[in-house]
């Protein structure tokens, strides 16, 4: 515990908002985010999802240690956390598995630059690795072994044409301002500009809408 | 493994979110505090009013242990001024969304959640914004507005006060909107600009028609992809010309 933490549990403003919903926001955010968004997001650095698999992880036990325990009352109690167990359960599953989609959709594209490696966690980086690797044998004892040693490989760049498939950028996607700001996006016969106000809903590219939800003056819709 | 959905939030998903919004409930029993991940929820003893998560509430509706109170928007009278506001103050337009919602501190200050400030910095944002318990303001329909409402028609009607007039009110306001939204893409015949404004609409309404307004906006886009490029490449020449003539007056007067 730190100064921060003392002002917090002081200060009535910061405390209005306890950390368990600042996390749940934070976690339906990236949820939500990475549902939208055309290309895979940063995996989240300040660690709250190894902190929710934690706190799952504890409420599981807790359940095991009340199953025994008949009473009516903890009964009524253990419905209810088993409930709130399984959305939990729900939202940290969905996210995972439209990572692995855009992962899947996209492999040789997140692998092929240091930064784009960044946005992958550990495990997603172990996955996509060993998924390629596997994919790419299989082809090669299938039939890419019958072909001539320069055309065997998935990473062809010659003709100025990449095998590598990238997600497009600049598929339209909802946004919500989060505070007031000058909003701008390109567009097809000009590029707009839009004064918005917090809790504008705005659609726009997601090349122009990057920067804005990164910075967190907006969020996806 | 990986999930097969679109992307984008499915009606299913925007169903899961709004779930999570707090509504107001009148217990009918008494109910100790739970220890849940998203923090403990209140005791409830009867017959004080608390604030509960609308998956929550329903659990306690379903079980006959509370009564839910029906935000102050779901009242027949506000939605008629909705509807009002809809159809003849502003044809074009959504009507507005409420206020974002301000809280008092000890210091004389009004501090609004949704705004970041020195030690949060997470903002918030429906469903977290509680503007489906009894203190949201009338008038107004929040994000989560219908997939709230056809919850609590469906599984609370006996809470809400003449539930079969709100119920066809809201039939109402529901197609007065999708007509608007539908409308909202004739927009882009005249050309299309970088940013399209949708102020006031609900979570539900754009998981419906998402498929239909990111198609339309894709499909131009890609139609006019080669008229962009070439836009693009004239304003750069430009740009250039411009700098080079700025270069040029420079050595006239340098």
């Amino acid at each position: 515990m730190d100064i921060d933490d003392i002002l917090r549990e002081v200060d009535p403003v910061s405390y209005s908002i306890p950390s368990e919903t600042r996390d749940l926001q934070a976690l339906t955010r990236a949820w939500v985010a990475e549902r939208s968004a055309p290309e895979l997001l940063e995996w989240p650095a300040d660690g709250i999802f190894e902190r929710v698999n934690e706190r799952i992880k504890k409420q599981i036990e807790k359940i095991e240690d009340m199953t025994g325990d008949m009473d009516p009352k903890t009964n009524f109690a253990l419905i209810v956390i088993q409930t709130e167990l399984e959305r939990f359960k729900f939202l940290v599953r969905s996210y995972l598995r439209a990572r692995i989609a855009k992962i899947d959709k996209h492999t040789l594209h997140y692998l092929s630059n240091p930064t784009l490696r960044a946005r992958l966690s550990p495990t997603e980086l172990a996955y996509a690795t060993r998924h390629q690797a596997l994919l790419h044998n299989h082809y090669l004892s299938s039939f890419l072994s019958s072909f001539p040693p320069q055309l065997q490989n998935l990473n062809d760049t010659a003709g100025n044409i990449s095998m590598i498939d990238s997600p497009d950028l600049d598929t339209a996607v909802f946004i919500r301002l989060l505070r007031d700001a000058l909003v701008e996006g390109r567009g097809t016969d000009s590029d707009g500009a839009i004064d918005g106000k917090a809790g504008d809903i705005l659609i726009l590219r997601w090349s122009s809408a990057k920067s804005l939800v990164e910075s967190g003056g907006a969020e996806l819709a | 493994m990986a999930l097969p959905l679109p992307s984008g939030l499915v009606p299913n998903e925007v169903g899961f979110l709004c779930e999570m919004e707090s509504v107001t409930v009148v217990p009918r029993q008494r109910l100790d505090t739970i220890d849940l991940l998203s923090g403990q929820t209140p005791t409830l003893r009867p017959p004080y009013r608390a604030n509960l998560p609308l998956w929550l509430a329903l659990l306690l509706k379903k079980q006959r242990r509370a009564n839910i109170v029906p935000p102050p928007w779901l009242h027949p009278d506000s939605l008629r001024g909705v509807i009002h506001h809809e159809v003849k103050v502003d044809p074009l337009a959504f009507s507005p969304p409420p206020p974002p919602p301000a809280r008092a501190d000890a210091r004389g200050n009004a501090h609004h959640p949704t705004r970041p400030s020195a030690y949060d910095d997470v903002a918030l944002s429906p469903p977290f914004l509680s503007s489906c318990t009894s203190d949201a303001p009338a008038g107004a329909l929040p994000y989560h507005w219908f997939e709230v409402a056809e919850i609590l028609l469906a599984h609370a009607a006996d809470d809400i006060p003449s539930a079969s007039e709100v119920r066809s009110l809201l039939r109402d306001l529901h197609e007065i909107r999708a007509a608007k939204m539908r409308k909202s893409t004739a927009d882009l015949e005249q050309g299309v600009g970088g940013v399209l404004h949708l102020r006031g609409v609900g979570a539900m309404e754009l998981a419906e028609s998402r498929a239909f307004i990111l198609g339309v906006v894709e499909g131009v886009r890609r139609l006019g992809a080669s008229a962009e490029a070439t836009r693009r490449e004239e304003e750069e020449e430009g740009r250039a010309r411009d700098e080079d003539e700025d270069d040029e007056d420079d050595d006239m007067f340098g």
